[in-house]
C-alpha cells in the first residue's frame, strides 16, 4: 500500500475541469450551429417556441375548462398537479436510468476518462449532472407553460413564479438520483439475458396494469358522478405524502393560495431529499463503480449469437416474397433493427401507448353516436396519430439506412445489384415494419370503433399509402442526401437532410390529411351507417396515389442520385 | 529495480470464456515491449487490465509499484493509454484537447505549452490543430491522442496498435520517439499486427495466443525457441498456427 503522503501527489481531475470541458465543447457547438447552419438553428427554435406555445395554450384550455365548474376544478386541479409530477417522476426516473448507463458504460468517453487519474467519484458526479440536464428538459419545456398557464388563470402572487421554478430545480435530481442506482444496478448485476428478460418482463407487466386500471375506470355502466369517484378514488395514491411527486403538487398549491410558509416546507422537504439522495447515489455508484465497469464491459466482449444464413431464420422468412439478392439485406436491415433495442423499443412504446388508448375508446363511441360529428372526428384523429408517429419513425430510424451503408459502400457497390434495387430493398424492409404495425393499429382502431367493414378497409388501404410515401420519403431523400461519412444514426436523423425529409413528411401527412378531412366532412351528415360511396371512395383513391406517388418519386431520384455519386 | 508494469498469475473471464489465462509479465523500465497476437488472442483485455479499465479475476496488476485496484489513481497518473480507436472530444479543437488533458495531469501552463509547440512540430499537427477534432482524419486523431498521451511525460506509454492511420514520415517519427522515451529510462508497452515495427523497435516480443503467453523474449530468443532463423512474421506464424491443436505444442516446436 502506498503511503499517504504518496496517494497525496497523484494529480487528480475534479469535476470543475471535467464541467468546464465539457461547456466549452457545448459553446463551440452552439457557435458552429449558429455560423455554419444558421437555417436549421433557427428551424429547430422556431420549433421548439411552436411546442411550447401549443403546450401553453393546451394547459390554459384545460384549467379553462376546469374552472367553468368551481367545484369540480377544486378537485381535479390539484389532482392534475399530482398527476403530472407522479408521471414525471415515473418518466424522468425511467429516462435518466437509461441515460445513466449510456454514458456511465457504454460511451466512448467512458474508458479515456476511467484510464486517466480522474476519481470515479468526479466522473459520476459529472455524468449525474450530465444526464439530469439531458434527461429534463423536456421538464422545462412542459412545465414551464403549465406554470405559466396555471398562473395566467389565478389571481397569483408573486412568489408563485420563483417557487416554481424552485420546486421544479428541486424536484429533478431526486429521479435523477434513482435512476443513476438503477443504472449501476443493471450494469454489475444483469447479465444480458436476464436484462432482455426483465425489460420484457416489466413491459408487459406494466402494459397489463395500465389495461386493467383503464378498464376499471370505465365510464360505461355508471353513473357519471359515481364514475368520476371511484376514478379519484383509485388515483388517490398518487397524492400519497410519501411520493416526491406530492410535496411538489401541494407545495405549488399552497404557493397559489397565499400561503408561502407552507410551500416553503415543502420546498425545503423537496431540496433536502434531493441532496441528500443525489450525494447517496453519486458516493454509492462511485465507490462501486470499477466493478460495475468491469462487469459491463465484460458482458460486450462475451456477446456471442448464434450464426444463421445471411438470409435465413425469422428475418429470411419475412422477406421471402423479395428476390434473393434484395432479400439478403433486407434481412440484414431488419436483424440490425430487432437487435437495436433503441430502435424497436421506441416504435413498441409510441404503437404501445396508441393501441393502449385505442383499447380505451369504445368508452367514448358508446355515448356518442355516429351521426355526430365526433364519430367521425375520432377516427380521422387516430388516422392523423397513427400517421404523425410513423413520420417520426421513418424520419429517425429508416432516413439513415443508407447513410449507415456508407462504409460498406464499397460491397454494396461491387455487388451486382443497381442502386434502385438497393433502395427498393431499403423501402421492402421499411414497408415491411411500417406496414405492420400502423396498418394493423388502424384496423384495431376501427374495430374498436365499430366502424362498418368498408370504410375501414378504406382507411386501411389509405393508411399502407401513407407507409409507401413516408418509406419512399425516408430512403429516397435518404439516398439524395447522404450523410457516408457519419456513423451515428442519430446525427445522420438530425442533419439537413433529415431535418428536410421529416418537414416533407409532415407535409404529405397533412396533405394525405386533408384528403380525408374532406372526406370525413363530406360524410358527417351521412354517418358511418351508410356504405362506401363512389365519392368517397374517389377521394380516398386520390388520397392513397398522392401517397404512393411521392414514395415513388422520392426513390427514384434517390435512385438515380446514387447512380451517378462515386463510391 | 521496480518494474514498470507488473502481472502476476493474471486470469480473466468473459462468462464462459477465458479470455487471459494465467499470465505473469515483468516490464522493467526503459524498455519498449511489443505485444503480438492474434486477433481475440487477448492483448487488448490485458491492455484494459493494466490500464486499470477491466479487473483480472485473479492475479495481481502493478504499474510502478503501484497496484491497480487498491491505489489505481496514482498508478494511473503514471500512465497514458492511447486505445485502438482515438478518442477526442468532437467539438473540441485539438490544442482544446490537449490542454483538457495537460489540466487533467496537473501540467503547468509554460511546461503545456512547451510541450505542445514541440509535438505539434514533431507530429506536424500545425494546420489542423486550432481545428475542431469532428473534421479530423483518423491519422490526425492518432497524432493528437499520441500528443496527448506524451504530454505529462507518463512512466508507461501503454499503445494500442499505435502506427495506424498514420502516414510514413509520423510512423519514422513515432518510432523515433519511442525510442528517445526508453533511452530516458521510460516504458513503452505497444500491442500491434504490425509485426515489422515490432522487430525493428522492440527491445522484447511477448507473443499470446488464445490467452496464454506463449513466448516472451527479444528476437534471437524466439528464434531460438521456434528453431529458426527467419523473420519475426514467420516465428510468429508458426507459433500460432491454428493448425497446432495445443500452444503447449506450439511452445515445444
Amino acid at each position: 500500500m502506498p503511503s499517504s503522503a504518496e496517494a497525496t501527489t497523484v494529480p487528480l481531475a475534479g469535476l470543475s475541469l471535467l464541467v468546464r470541458v465539457k461547456l466549452r465543447a457545448l459553446a463551440n457547438r452552439v457557435t458552429v450551429a449558429i455560423t455554419e447552419a444558421p437555417v436549421r438553428f433557427g428551424a429547430t427554435a422556431l420549433c421548439i417556441g411552436m411546442v411550447w406555445i401549443g403546450l401553453y395554450f393546451l394547459f390554459r384550455a384545460i384549467f379553462e375548462y376546469l374552472k367553468q365548474s368551481p367545484l369540480e376544478a377544486a378537485v381535479a386541479i390539484p389532482m392534475v398537479f399530482s398527476f403530472f409530477f407522479a408521471a414525471l417522476l415515473v418518466m424522468l426516473t425511467i429516462s435518466n436510468a437509461i441515460l445513466a448507463y449510456m454514458s456511465l458504460f457504454l460511451a466512448d468517453e467512458a474508458p479515456y476518462l476511467l484510464a486517466a487519474p480522474v476519481p470515479p467519484r468526479a466522473y459520476v458526479a459529472l455524468k449525474y449532472l450530465e444526464t439530469l440536464v439531458f434527461s429534463s428538459w423536456s421538464l422545462v419545456l412542459l412545465g414551464l407553460p403549465l406554470m405559466l398557464a396555471m398562473a395566467d388563470l389565478s389571481d397569483e402572487p408573486w412568489f408563485y413564479y420563483p417557487l416554481f421554478l424552485a420546486f421544479f430545480l428541486g424536484f429533478v435530481p431526486i429521479p435523477g438520483a434513482i435512476g443513476l442506482v438503477v443504472a449501476w444496478g443493471a450494469a454489475r448485476f444483469l447479465t444480458r439475458r436476464l436484462r432482455r428478460r426483465l425489460i420484457i418482463g416489466a413491459s408487459i407487466t406494466a402494459a397489463l396494469v395500465i389495461i386493467v386500471f383503464v378498464q376499471s375506470v370505465r365510464v360505461d355502466e355508471l353513473h357519471p358522478n359515481l364514475w368520476l369517484n371511484n376514478m379519484l378514488f383509485r388515483l388517490n395514491f398518487i397524492q400519497s405524502a410519501i411520493l416526491p411527486s406530492s410535496w411538489v403538487s401541494h407545495g405549488v398549491e399552497h404557493a397559489l393560495q397565499y400561503r408561502i410558509n407552507e410551500s416553503l416546507g415543502y420546498l425545503a422537504v423537496t431540496i433536502a431529499n434531493a441532496l441528500f439522495l443525489s450525494m447517496i447515489a453519486v458516493l454509492f455508484v462511485s465507490s462501486r463503480l470499477p466493478v460495475a465497469f468491469d462487469r459491463a464491459a465484460s458482458m460486450r466482449s462475451g456477446d456471442a449469437r448464434p450464426t444463421r444464413p445471411p438470409a435465413g431464420g425469422v428475418a429470411g422468412l419475412v422477406f421471402a416474397y423479395l428476390p434473393r439478392n434484395l432479400r439478403l439485406i433486407a434481412a440484414k436491415d431488419l436483424r440490425t433493427f430487432l437487435r437495436d433495442p433503441l430502435q424497436w423499443t421506441q416504435l413498441v412504446i409510441l404503437f404501445g401507448l396508441m393501441g393502449l388508448y385505442l383499447i380505451n375508446v369504445p368508452r367514448f363511441s358508446s355515448t356518442l353516436s355516429p351521426l355526430e360529428g365526433w364519430g367521425m372526428i375520432i377516427p380521422y384523429l387516430n388516422f392523423g396519430a397513427i400517421s404523425f408517429i410513423l413520420a417520426t419513425f421513418t424520419s429517425r430510424f429508416v432516413f439513415p439506412l443508407v447513410s449507415l451503408e456508407g462504409h460498406q459502400m464499397w460491397l454494396i457497390g461491387m455487388v451486382p445489384l443497381t442502386p434502385g434495387r438497393l433502395l427498393l430493398a431499403k423501402f421492402a424492409f421499411a414497408m415491411t415494419v411500417s406496414v405492420s404495425v400502423a396498418v394493423s393499429t388502424t384496423i384495431l382502431a376501427a374495430v374498436m370503433l365499430k366502424m362498418p367493414l368498408g370504410w375501414a378497409a378504406l382507411q386501411a388501404v389509405v393508411m399502407f399509402a401513407v407507409c409507401a410515401g413516408l418509406c419512399g420519403l425516408a430512403v429516397g431523400i435518404g439516398a439524395r442526401m447522404p450523410m457516408f461519412e457519419e456513423r451515428n444514426a442519430a446525427r445522420i436523423a438530425n442533419g439537413l437532410g433529415g431535418t428536410i425529409n421529416l418537414v416533407v413528411s409532415v407535409v404529405l401527412v397533412l396533405a394525405m390529411l386533408c384528403g380525408m378531412g374532406l372526406m370525413g366532412i363530406r360524410n358527417v351528415r351521412r354517418g358511418f351507417e351508410f356504405p362506401v360511396d363512389a365519392g368517397s371512395l374517389l377521394i380516398g383513391g386520390l388520397v392513397a396515389t398522392l401517397g404512393v406517388t411521392v414514395g415513388a418519386v422520392a426513390l427514384l431520384i434517390g435512385a438515380r442520385h446514387l447512380r451517378h455519386r462515386e463510391v | 529495480m521496480q518494474p514498470a508494469i507488473d502481472l502476476q498469475s493474471v486470469q480473466k473471464r468473459y462468462g464462459e470464456k477465458i479470455a487471459v489465462h494465467d499470465l505473469t509479465l515483468t516490464i522493467p523500465p526503459g524498455e519498449l515491449f511489443a505485444f503480438l497476437g492474434p486477433n481475440g488472442a487477448g492483448k487488448t483485455t490485458t491492455i484494459k487490465m493494466i490500464c486499470g479499465l477491466l479487473h483480472p479475476l485473479r492475479g495481481t496488476v502493478d504499474v510502478c509499484g503501484h497496484r491497480m485496484g487498491v491505489n489505481g489513481l496514482a498508478a494511473k497518473a503514471r500512465i497514458a493509454y492511447v486505445p485502438d480507436q482515438p478518442f477526442l472530444y468532437d467539438k473540441l479543437t485539438g490544442r482544446e484537447f490537449l490542454h483538457f488533458v495537460a489540466e487533467m495531469y496537473r501540467v503547468d501552463r509554460t511546461t503545456r505549452d512547451a510541450r505542445v509547440a514541440d509535438l505539434a512540430a514533431r507530429l506536424d499537427m500545425g494546420d489542423f490543430l486550432d481545428k475542431l477534432t469532428q473534421s479530423y482524419s483518423h491519422g490526425m486523431k492518432q497524432k493528437v491522442v499520441l500528443a496527448a498521451a506524451l504530454l505529462h511525460d507518463p512512466d508507461v506509454l501503454v499503445i494500442d496498435e499505435p502506427m495506424v492511420g498514420l502516414d510514413p514520415r509520423t510512423v519514422r517519427m513515432v518510432k523515433d520517439l519511442f525510442r528517445q522515451r526508453t533511452h530516458a529510462g521510460k516504458t513503452v508497452f505497444m500491442s500491434t499486427h504490425t509485426l515489422e515495427i515490432a522487430e525493428a523497435v522492440a527491445d522484447r516480443i511477448g507473443i499470446i495466443h488464445l490467452g496464454r503467453l506463449i513466448a516472451l523474449g527479444n528476437l534471437d530468443e524466439l528464434r531460438a525457441r521456434a528453431k529458426t532463423q527467419h523473420s519475426l512474421e514467420d516465428i510468429f506464424l508458426q507459433l500460432t498456427n491454428p493448425l497446432v491443436g495445443d500452444v503447449g505444442d506450439a511452445i515445444e516446436r
